[in-house]
């Protein structure tokens, strides 16, 4: 009876029996403030780590990173694979109060496919996006698409779902705070600029049933709020969760790991998979057109202390693409990675019938871990003979520079992971540094096109391989960020089904 | 007295159209733009076009200055396209913290920098000049982000005293006890500012303690304390007035590394972030407030001054 009556209390009070325990405010502290939330047509991670919680899509990812249904209950593909019938989970609504349904999902589909970031990767193979009743929408390719539930699981720059008579208004301008209605478990509140974006728990919120995986499984919003504060200086976000005025915090530099790992009040947070920094070529013009300049570039860096200087010891010489002990790394090709070989890379000088025309590389201070791997890749070049010429630029103007062939030969950026290897940038024949070679849009080609694991992998294999033949970017390592949490506040973070991902999330998160 | 200021108040005007004139083309013309900044690192040339287009970017230049031109003389600032609301309420979002903090900070000037450099000047040449001269030093060398660490660690970490960021406004929360978040900041741009006063206000001193008219004072039997802020003081406060006029002034218009170090939304950061977001709207309205207080701290300078030295006179 004693057992029945607490057991009672306990449900009745809001605490679960394994500790969960619903309210607080959870304080996250960020590096900046996001230029918006529309994730369909916004590639920047602090968007998609605030906006996956009131943003959903139709797939999301486990803790594999494999894609699961999210938005989606059932789904099955015709025999050739190119119709794919969608079956919506029933009863779900946005935060609006209005159920979702193949209405909602069929014009946010079409805005993410005309509008979005990644849309036209998938969309130029998309014939039809057809609501067949309430809740089941069929997708009709021309040709089987083999990334698709990748590119529906992938929030950034990705077909985030919202009602229909906002997806249907919208057009490339992002939408705005007021239309931000989701699905997801918190709901927006409040952008008070310079301050804080507020979200609130969604209380309406329908769950998807499983245990948590990843992003997938149930969603229970503990937290009655959670404020991402912008703090630019990483001192004061530590300072600032050490005081307790924060309970997590994010991006902090690799040089204060050793003591933070020290700090028994603090938590520390490896996010995986990494990110990876790459240095970028024009092939469309200019001395670094020349294959043998790539050859030779490769041959001369060592990436070592280049991710030394950004990243301390958060980071890890891969030359694979994709880190190991994920589904597509491989080390094809990657003998050409990291070779430090001064003497050949001044041999392919030679052969390329380089004469020590400048070289513009365009770097900006916008990042300091870019510009401190720029210091040093720049360093090696110039030993190896290459007459580097360091343009420093912040970041809004080197990417209008990056856009014009005329104005450069190298540049550095970063790309966040990916579960898939269509949804690297680069691979569009669009993206500065223009590969587009009949090779390589062949085997891009058929990548998109089969459907089968194995097949894929093994032109996957291929493409990264030619990468190192022809390609237009270097990848120079693994990068892993490093968040904090205050140890004391907050809990449900060491879940070992839910590993620290890119974008951290806060629903089955709950305060102390 | 009277035409003389309505003569500088219209005098403000032209100064203020060059700026706006001149804050328009700069940001214009400078590379970057605010639609590859909104979509994005991996944004598409494509998307990037569309957006163009959607934001009217890709008009001419003339066209958009008419169009900016005469939304100002509407009162209007546009809409800034990095925090979607209207550049005046972001403003006035922003203002508040600005103006406290400064207001604060003046009151650390005043306080240590006006006294420490009187006692220097009386006590020149005594170990307590020396001692002051030397922390004067410290305050002017010292980073203002070191010193705000420094504050953070030992008042907000270790003793758990103040707050270590942010700024909950107190006209928004009616909460006066908020005024705490600004007590750091406010040491740390004190203490800068107070060390330059100091030195200052010292050879102000100096100058004017070695005049006839402080010898005749002494003489005539005038206590020291009245000669000192009487008759000394006074005089010596021209240069004191312009330096406080200008170190409020440049308060008012933001501090960019004090409020990033505090996280502080002020209008510095605002700057800031405008700048490296291409926000044009909001850089151009920022360009002109400034102008505004410059100009506005000046006009009040002058009529100060004619206030302290009745020998003044405006025409």
């Amino acid at each position: 009876m004693l057992c029945i009556v607490l057991s009672l209390m306990v449900v009745l009070t809001g605490l679960s029996v394994v500790g969960q325990q619903y309210g607080g405010t959870l304080r996250y502290a960020t590096i900046g403030e996001p230029p918006h939330l529309d994730l369909m047509v916004v590639t920047s991670d602090l968007s998609s780590t605030i906006g996956q919680h009131i943003f959903e899509t139709l797939f999301t990812f486990d803790e594999t990173y494999s894609p699961i249904p999210l938005l989606v209950d059932t789904y099955e593909k015709n025999a050739d694979g190119t119709a794919v019938t969608f079956h919506l989970r029933q009863g779900v609504l946005f935060h609006n109060g209005e159920e979702m349904d193949s209405s909602d999902v069929v014009a946010s589909l079409e805005r993410w496919g005309e509008y979005g970031t990644r849309g036209a990767i998938m969309y130029k193979h998309v014939v039809d996006t057809v609501a067949v009743d309430k809740y089941t929408v069929k997708l009709v390719f021309d040709e089987p698409f083999g990334p698709m539930e990748s590119l529906l699981a992938f929030n950034n720059g990705g077909p985030c779902i919202i009602p229909k008579e906002i997806a249907e208004c919208a057009g490339i301008e992002p939408i705005t705070p007021e239309q931000y209605i989701g699905t997801g478990p918190y709901e927006f509140s409040e952008w008070v600029s310079g301050r804080y974006i507020r979200l609130v728990r969604f209380e309406d919120y329908k769950s998807p049933e499983g245990d948590p995986t990843g992003y997938g499984g149930a969603r229970h919003a503990y937290l009655d709020a959670i404020d991402f504060i912008p703090v630019s200086e990483a001192g004061t976000r530590v300072a600032g969760l050490q005081a307790g005025d924060y309970d997590y915090a994010e991006q902090i530099p690799a040089d204060l790991y050793s003591s933070l790992v020290a700090d028994s009040n603090v938590t520390t947070y490896l996010l995986k998979p990494p990110l990876f920094p790459m240095l970028f070529r024009n092939t469309q013009e200019g001395i670094m057109s020349n294959d043998l300049m790539l050859q030779a570039v490769l041959a001369a860096l060592d990436m070592e202390p280049i991710l030394l200087a950004a990243f301390g010891d958060l980071a890890a010489v891969n030359g694979s693409v994709f880190p190991e002990g994920t589904a597509w790394y491989t080390d094809a090709g990657t003998e050409s990675y990291s070779q430090a070989d001064i003497e050949k890379a001044q041999e392919l000088l030679a052969q390329a019938g380089y004469n020590k025309e400048p070289i513009r590389y365009l770097v900006t201070t916008s990042y300091e871990q870019m510009y401190a791997m720029s210091m040093v890749i720049s360093d090696q070049l110039r030993r190896a003979g290459f007459n580097i010429q360091m343009r420093v630029y912040d970041w809004a103007t080197l990417t209008q520079y990056r856009g014009q062939s005329d104005e450069w030969e190298l540049f550095m950026t970063w790309h966040g992971p990916v579960p898939d290897p269509s949804l690297i940038a680069p691979m569009s024949t669009t993206y500065p540094g223009w590969w587009d070679t009949p090779e390589k849009n062949a085997l891009v080609e058929a990548f998109n096109s089969s459907t089968s694991f194995n097949d894929r992998y093994a032109i996957w294999e291929e493409i990264q391989t030619l990468q190192y033949e022809e390609g237009s970017w270097i990848k120079l390592g693994d990068a892993f960020s490093l968040n904090i949490a205050a140890n004391q506040q907050v809990e449900g973070l060491d879940d070992p089904q839910q590993p620290p991902l890119l974008w951290p999330y806060f629903w089955n998160i709950w305060l102390k | 007295m009277v035409t003389y200021l309505v003569r500088r108040v219209l005098a403000m005007l032209p100064t203020l159209l060059i700026v706006m004139i001149v804050s328009f083309f700069l940001i214009h013309f400078i590379p970057g733009d605010p639609a590859s900044v909104m979509l994005g690192p991996h944004a598409t040339a494509d998307q990037i076009e569309k957006l163009q287009h959607a934001m009217g970017l890709d008009q001419s230049i003339g066209m958009q200055f008419v169009k900016y031109v005469s939304q100002i003389f509407q009162g209007d600032f546009g809409q800034s396209l990095l925090f979607h609301k209207p550049v005046t309420e972001l403003l006035l979002e922003r203002a508040e913290t600005s103006v406290m903090l400064a207001l604060l900070s003046m009151i650390v000037v005043f306080c240590v920098g006006i006294p420490s450099g009187i006692v220097a000047a009386i006590k020149r040449n005594t170990w307590i000049d020396q001692v002051l001269l030397t922390i004067a030093l410290l305050g002017a060398s010292i980073p203002s982000f070191w010193l705000g660490l420094v504050l953070i660690l030992a008042f907000a970490v270790r003793l758990h005293w103040l707050p270590s960021s942010g700024y909950p406004p107190i006209f928004a929360t009616g909460d006066l006890a908020n005024l705490r978040y600004l007590i750091l900041p406010a040491i740390t741009l004190g203490f800068s500012n107070s060390a330059l006063l100091a030195r200052l206000t010292r050879s102000s001193m100096l100058d004017v303690l070695q005049e006839d008219y402080v010898n005749t004072a002494r003489a005539k039997g005038v206590t020291n304390y009245r000669v000192i802020l009487q008759h000394a003081l006074r005089n010596a406060s021209i240069p004191i007035v312009t330096v406080l006029s200008f170190t409020f002034a440049g308060l008012l218009s933001g501090t960019v590394v004090t409020e990033s170090v505090f996280a502080l939304a002020g209008i510095g950061r605002l700057v800031v972030e405008s700048v490296l977001g291409r926000d044009y709207p909001t850089i151009q309205a920022i360009m002109l407030v400034v102008a505004f207080i410059y100009l506005f701290v000046n006009f009040v300078t002058d009529v100060i001054y004619a206030f302290l030295d009745p020998r003044i006179q405006y025409h």
